[in-house]
Parts: C-alpha cells; sequence; structure tokens
C-alpha cells in the first residue's frame, strides 16, 4: 500500500512492515500504526514514520550504536504483552531529540522501543531502572561511532541495500532471521 | 476517582496483592511505601511526563535537522 508521508513522500508500504503499537505512544496515544523509514543517510538514524499521520515521524536509532553495555531488561509481564519469550526476536531502538544545536541531542534510555520482529507489535516500554535517562546525551558516542566505522554496515541490525540507497528513503523490513545474527554479531564486537 | 483519608500507618490495599502505606508526614511531603508484585510497575508520574515530552520534541525534528547533525558529525 502506498503511503503518504511529509517527510520522505509517497512510500510503497508491504502489510508485514507495518508495526502497531496497541496502546499508541506517550505523546501519540491515537496513533497505533507505524513502520521505519531508512532515510539512507550516513547517520545511522531511522524514523518511525506514523501511518496514520504522515506529519508524524520519530528519529530512533538502535542503542548498540552508541551505548553497547546497554541492556534492556524486561519483565516477564512485559515480555508477554509482546508475545516475546526473550528479546532474540525483537528489535530496540531509543527515540532521539535532537535540538537546533544537534550536540545536544538525546536519546530516551528510560523507554525504549521494543517491537516483536515476528508480529509486529510494539510497544514503548518504561524501564524500571532509576538511572535510565529520559535525555541521555550521546552527540560524542554517536560521532565516535561514526568516524571508526564511517560505512560498516555489517554493525547495523536492518540496513538498506547500497541500490535502495541510492532511490531515497527506503522502509526497514522485518528480517527476523537475519535481524537476530546480526545483533549476535553486534554484541561480540562490541564486547 | 475515590479518595481516602489516611493517617500515618496506615496503609490502603489495592487488590489481593498490593499495599500502600503512609511511611511519613513532613510538612507538605508525605512518605509512601508500596509493596506489590515484582512485575508491577511503579513510577513517579513526572517520568511519564518527561517521556511524553520526549517524545512530542523527538517528533518535531525534520530532515534538514538530520542535514545538520550528519554534517557535523562527518566534521574530522
Amino acid at each position: 500500500m502506498k503511503i503518504k508521508t511529509t517527510r520522505f513522500g509517497e512510500l510503497e508500504v508491504d502489510k508485514k512492515d507495518i508495526i502497531e503499537f496497541t496502546e499508541g505512544l506517550l505523546g501519540f496515544e491515537n496513533l497505533k500504526k507505524f513502520f521505519i523509514v531508512d532515510p539512507g543517510d550516513q547517520t545511522l538514524i531511522l524514523w518511525l514514520q506514523s501511518i496514520d499521520d504522515a506529519a508524524t515521524a520519530l528519529p530512533i536509532i538502535e542503542p548498540k550504536i552508541f551505548q553497547p553495555n546497554y541492556m534492556v531488561k524486561l519483565l516477564p509481564v512485559e515480555l508477554n504483552s509482546l508475545s516475546l519469550e526473550n528479546l532474540q526476536n525483537a528489535s530496540v531502538y531509543t527515540v532521539l531529540t535532537i535540538p537546533q544545536n544537534v550536540t545536544e541531542m538525546s536519546a530516551n534510555l528510560k523507554a525504549p522501543i521494543i517491537i516483536n520482529n515476528k508480529t509486529k507489535n510494539a510497544r514503548q516500554i518504561v524501564l524500571q531502572d532509576s538511572k535510565l535517562e529520559v535525555r541521555f546525551k550521546m552527540y560524542m558516542d554517536l560521532k565516535k561511532y561514526i568516524v571508526n566505522y564511517a560505512s560498516d554496515d555489517s554493525k547495523r541490525t536492518n540496513i538498506a541495500t547500497p541500490a535502495a540507497r541510492e532511490q531515497g528513503p527506503t522502509v526497514v523490513h522485518a528480517n527476523t532471521a537475519q535481524a537476530t545474527n546480526a545483533n549476535k554479531n553486534a554484541d561480540t564486537e562490541a564486547n | 476517582m475515590l479518595v481516602l483519608t489516611r493517617k500515618l500507618g496506615e496503609s490502603i490495599a489495592i487488590d489481593d496483592h498490593i499495599k500502600i502505606v503512609v511511611v511519613q508526614i513532613k510538612g507538605k511531603q508525605v512518605r509512601l511505601g508500596i509493596k506489590a508484585p515484582p512485575e508491577t510497575k511503579i513510577h513517579r508520574e513526572e517520568v511519564y511526563k518527561a517521556i511524553q515530552d520526549q517524545n512530542t520534541e523527538a517528533a518535531q525534528a525534520d530532515l534538514s535537522s538530520i542535514t545538520n547533525l550528519a554534517n557535523e558529525l562527518n566534521k574530522k
């Protein structure tokens, strides 16, 4: 189906790539359906694009990129709510705020977005750990990562192929098996 | 909303497994103790507000903010 977006124009979105937030997102309780766009730039930032509202899209990033030791621990009841047994088949993203002064950018480590890669159900889960920051400043960490691995796409879980990049923004597909492997690799390398 | 009056040391039971105790009253502050099963999520209300604000602010980013960011990130 074709979806109109304010930032990326019209995109063809496969039904299986639609992510459903049954409870919505805090601040956007009415928006339930999203998909992920890879704009194909070099920032490693993806966008959680609303299907219901063309103008609503949140920049997101995999926390492993800038915070290799970040661990999401979910309660059994939270895993159940996403029909997950563990996080092996899940994608984890953090929401980014990017102010005018971009060096002040921050990621929400307190409430990551967890997506079940199989069912495409998702929730923004508020973690109990009180040390986690809602606005974790991570510009320098991201910069360090980008300088070190400027074009090393193997570190990313969900990537557009170089060919797709030339065509501009692409929809990030559900790719359960590969995503899991890529995560494992990222883990090993990060340690 | 159900409103109950409690004295110091008294408590409120919610369902069978959640108990909220008034531990201390000091001026305008009340300290509450909460006993609940481990799967119960307990947060200060401000946490939700902070996350809501963060989400709303995040959604204000557009592609020009990303262009700025990309330029800044790629500076050596």
